[in-house]
């Protein structure tokens, strides 16, 4: 073969990397076993995300844009992936795409580098002071590994002037951070990234990343043990929802957490944990026992000791905003939940969202359900559905043959099941459920079928569906089965979906809700809200004119946009909301307009009033909910708009005009 | 352009702002103090501060000392950071809100009340950052 062939297949090669690799979203589903495939070899045994594969796909959009060039690690890092195929299978469940293709070309890329190709890696003093707290192998500031922490923890644009550290315990991450302060450099801690990638493209990137410094990786500190008699679990930085989750089932037990991918600690901390079953678990401190954190001078103390001053409470106010956590938590005592023997699912349909939050919030007063939330027509057919084009057809035809624009969902025992039933006029049980799931690629292929025609002829055609006779032609024509499901992957990797979707967890909503594996499909089409938070529950009315105000606003930018959830607490006191935008995070134009509609909205909510914004709740999550959230602020005067924007300005940089 | 936190930053500061900035345009006629608590200043790993008073916009008091108070004089509002941190907001790396919102600097006193006069004291800041170019490393 000629070398301008080779180059030509190269090029094309590696151009095609870079193209995946741009769709990374770091959603973190590849350092989770959640399809039992075991996890990469390279990552589990080496740490760094470098040796993950988000962190190669961002390694080699680095080295293809010349933001890095190699060092004699990238050949270790490309070399340690065995191309075992595992990273294939979960990145293509969550989101189609493959990233061993990623891998294979920087093997080939990093493989064939001359000699004089590399550069130099100087340990300097701050290396050398972090070596001796973590071990020689913990500890680097290697361009390369440093440029896989991109758009998780390092804005774009920054340098990589940077050091990684993973500390073993919470001693060696107070000694870091003593020694960090010693010397003057900023530090920050980083769990599983999924947070700030999602903020990353976004006008708040710089607001939140960290501009240079020592990133605390946070993945080696592991302890995860279950108390059966206190129903508890203790819980170290590095373990994650899934893991958590996984260990407590073991036991008949279940943890309220974030999506599947997120570390429980810092979630505590971040978001305070938002989940659907937050009107029966709670949300923010309610989630924890205790927790051990490392505060910025480097001291380790727990919520639990009796000199400190009260952690349970926070100032309020739309000026207090928190860009950071209030400390590095290293370690948390967890609640745990009883799984009861007859947990069920139900799902009523709705074609409008006000009559689906009048049922959402009655049944919240009464405290009915386990887990209990309004869900949107779009995250129930991104949820569902294998790929995004059946999740785009799926979706079309809940909106305009089903008219199936929202469900209440609801777990609960039996007794609890039985209160839905006699409110609803007629529900989805867990059975057609799994018809929609294993048969969503045949639904789709019915969209503009005569039989779709005539179901939407029908006077209500959610009856028809779920309570007349059209169900079972229904369930009969989607040959629901994961051979069928099976074959809408790429055909190397059906035989193993098949074996997946044949898992009763795979098809069983409630094993589904409590992992939390699907949310990260959302991420197919990058998503970022338009606004999340939390609004009083009892005003219906005003939830409503929220919603309408933050779709004007994202059409108004041109955005995709839908209402994700809505999820009521406290016995329904309150609802938290999120709304989202979807666009393409590579189009520089769709990222700016985001990041207009985002202060846009946030605006209009803080002129609206009794609204808790995401910028007003992030990082509270380890304070008593009743401090964050009692009461909800008013409508704010314009005098005070003016500081908000003065604030923002700040806070994002003079170039964003209002 | 001086070294941060030296005899000669002190007095060409008080100089610069006196003469650069505008009680009523720059500084919106505020009347505040703010004591900065330095931590770990190079090379020997000290604390050291400084302290401004301003009155109706103009500066009436600005005083750099050892140690985390400055002569017993009381201040609104109390900063504090290491040396690093300040470093970065003076070389424009990080502004003072983003900081104080990132926890970088500690404050002691109203949030809310700080927030209201950032936009005075950031003209006090830009002064500093016009003057100084010198920072023990």
């Amino acid at each position: 073969m000629s070398s301008e062939k080779v180059q030509t297949i190269q090029k094309t090669s590696f151009e095609d990397a870079v193209e995946i690799a741009k769709k990374g979203t770091h959603c973190g589903m590849c350092r989770i076993d959640f399809l039992g495939t075991g996890l990469c070899p390279s990552g589990k045994k080496h740490g760094f995300v470098a040796y993950w594969p988000q962190g190669r796909m961002e390694i080699f959009k680095s080295l293809m844009s010349g933001k890095v060039k190699p060092t004699k690690k990238l050949v270790e890092i490309a070399n340690s992936c065995t191309l075992c195929g595992i990273c294939d299978k979960q990145c293509n469940f969550a989101t189609q795409l493959r990233p061993e293709k990623v891998a294979r070309a920087l093997k080939e890329y990093a493989n064939n580098l001359d000699e004089s190709e590399f550069q130099i890696v100087v340990e300097d003093d701050i290396i050398k002071g972090l070596r001796e707290i973590v071990g020689e192998k913990w500890a680097t500031n290697d361009p390369v590994i440093i440029s896989s922490y991109i758009r998780t923890i390092i804005h774009p644009d920054s340098d990589l002037n940077f050091y990684v550290v993973m500390p073993e315990n919470t001693e060696e991450v107070s000694k870091i951070i003593k020694f960090a302060n010693k010397n003057n450099i900023p530090f920050m801690p980083r769990s599983g990234g999924t947070l700030l990638s999602c903020a990353t493209p976004t006008v708040l990137s710089k607001a939140f990343c960290l501009e240079q410094g020592i990133i605390i990786d946070l993945l080696r500190l592991n302890k995860l043990e279950v108390d059966t008699k206190s129903c508890t679990a203790k819980v170290g930085a590095g373990i994650t929802a899934f893991e958590l989750q996984k260990a407590a089932y073991k036991h008949k037990l279940r943890a309220n957490l974030a999506e599947a991918g997120a570390h429980v600690c810092s979630n505590i901390a971040s978001t305070g944990i938002t989940s659907t079953w937050q009107n029966r678990y709670g949300w923010a401190a309610d989630n924890y026992i205790d927790v051990e954190i490392v505060d910025d001078k480097g001291n380790i103390r727990n919520n639990s000791d009796l000199d400190i001053k009260n952690p349970y409470t926070t100032e309020r106010g739309f000026t207090d905003i928190t860009l950071t956590p209030p400390g590095i938590i290293t370690e948390s005592v967890v609640k745990l939940h009883p799984v009861f023997d007859d947990e069920d699912v139900v799902l009523v349909p709705f074609e409008n969202l006000k009559d689906a939050l009048n049922l959402v919030m009655k049944l919240a007063k009464r405290n009915v359900g386990l887990s209990l939330v309004v869900l949107s027509r779009k995250y129930l057919s991104e949820f569902l559905c294998p790929t995004p084009k059946i999740a785009k057809d799926f979706e079309y035809i809940c909106k305009n043959y089903m008219k199936l624009n929202y469900v209440v969902d609801v777990i609960c025992n039996k007794d609890d099941k039985k209160i839905v039933e006699e409110m609803a006029e007629y529900t989805i049980d867990k059975n057609m459920m799994k018809t929609f799931i294993l048969g969503s690629p045949r639904l789709a292929s019915l969209k503009n079928s005569e039989f779709l025609k005539v179901l939407s002829e029908e006077k209500d055609p959610l009856k028809a569906i779920f309570a007349g006779p059209m169900r079972k032609h229904l369930e009969k024509g989607l040959d629901a089965s994961p051979e069928q499901i099976a074959k809408v992957f790429d055909k190397d990797l059906q035989d193993f979906f098949k074996k997946v979707y044949s898992k009763p967890e795979m098809t069983d909503i409630i094993w589904l809700h409590a992992f939390r594996i699907l949310p990260s499909r959302l991420m197919r089409q990058r998503l970022f809200f338009a606004q999340a938070g939390m609004i009083w529950g009892e005003d219906q009315d005003k939830i409503l004119k929220l919603i309408d105000m933050l779709s004007k606003v994202c059409d108004k930018y041109k955005l995709e946009h839908m209402l994700g959830f809505i999820s009521p607490m406290d016995d329904g006191k309150y609802a938290f909301f999120e709304y989202d935008y979807y666009y393409n995070h590579n189009d520089p134009d769709a990222t700016k307009r985001v990041s207009q509609a985002l202060i846009e909205t946030t605006e209009n909510c803080l002129v609206m009033g009794d609204i808790l914004m995401v910028l007003n709740y992030l990082f509270k999550g380890l304070y008593r909910k009743e401090h964050v959230l009692y009461p909800i602020p008013k409508g704010i005067s314009n005098d005070d708009l003016a500081l908000f924007r003065e604030l923002i300005e700040n806070i994002l940089g003079k170039e964003f005009k209002w | 352009m001086v070294k941060f936190l030296s005899e000669e930053w002190n007095n060409i500061s008080k100089e610069y702002i006196l003469k650069k900035l505008d009680p009523e345009k720059d500084l919106k006629n505020v009347t505040t103090s703010l004591l900065a608590i330095i931590e770990h200043v190079p090379p020997n790993d000290t604390t050291m501060n400084f302290y401004l008073v301003l009155k109706d916009g103009k500066l009436t008091d600005f005083i750099v000392n050892t140690g985390d108070t400055s002569e017993g004089k009381e201040a609104v509002f109390t900063v504090s950071g290491n040396y690093g941190t300040y470093r970065s907001i003076l070389k424009g790396e990080m502004s003072m809100a983003v900081a104080l919102l990132r926890g970088r600097l500690k404050l002691k006193g109203s949030k809310m009340k700080a927030l209201q006069i950032i936009k005075p004291l950031d003209g006090v800041i830009v002064s500093l950052k016009e003057i100084t170019d010198e920072f023990e490393e």
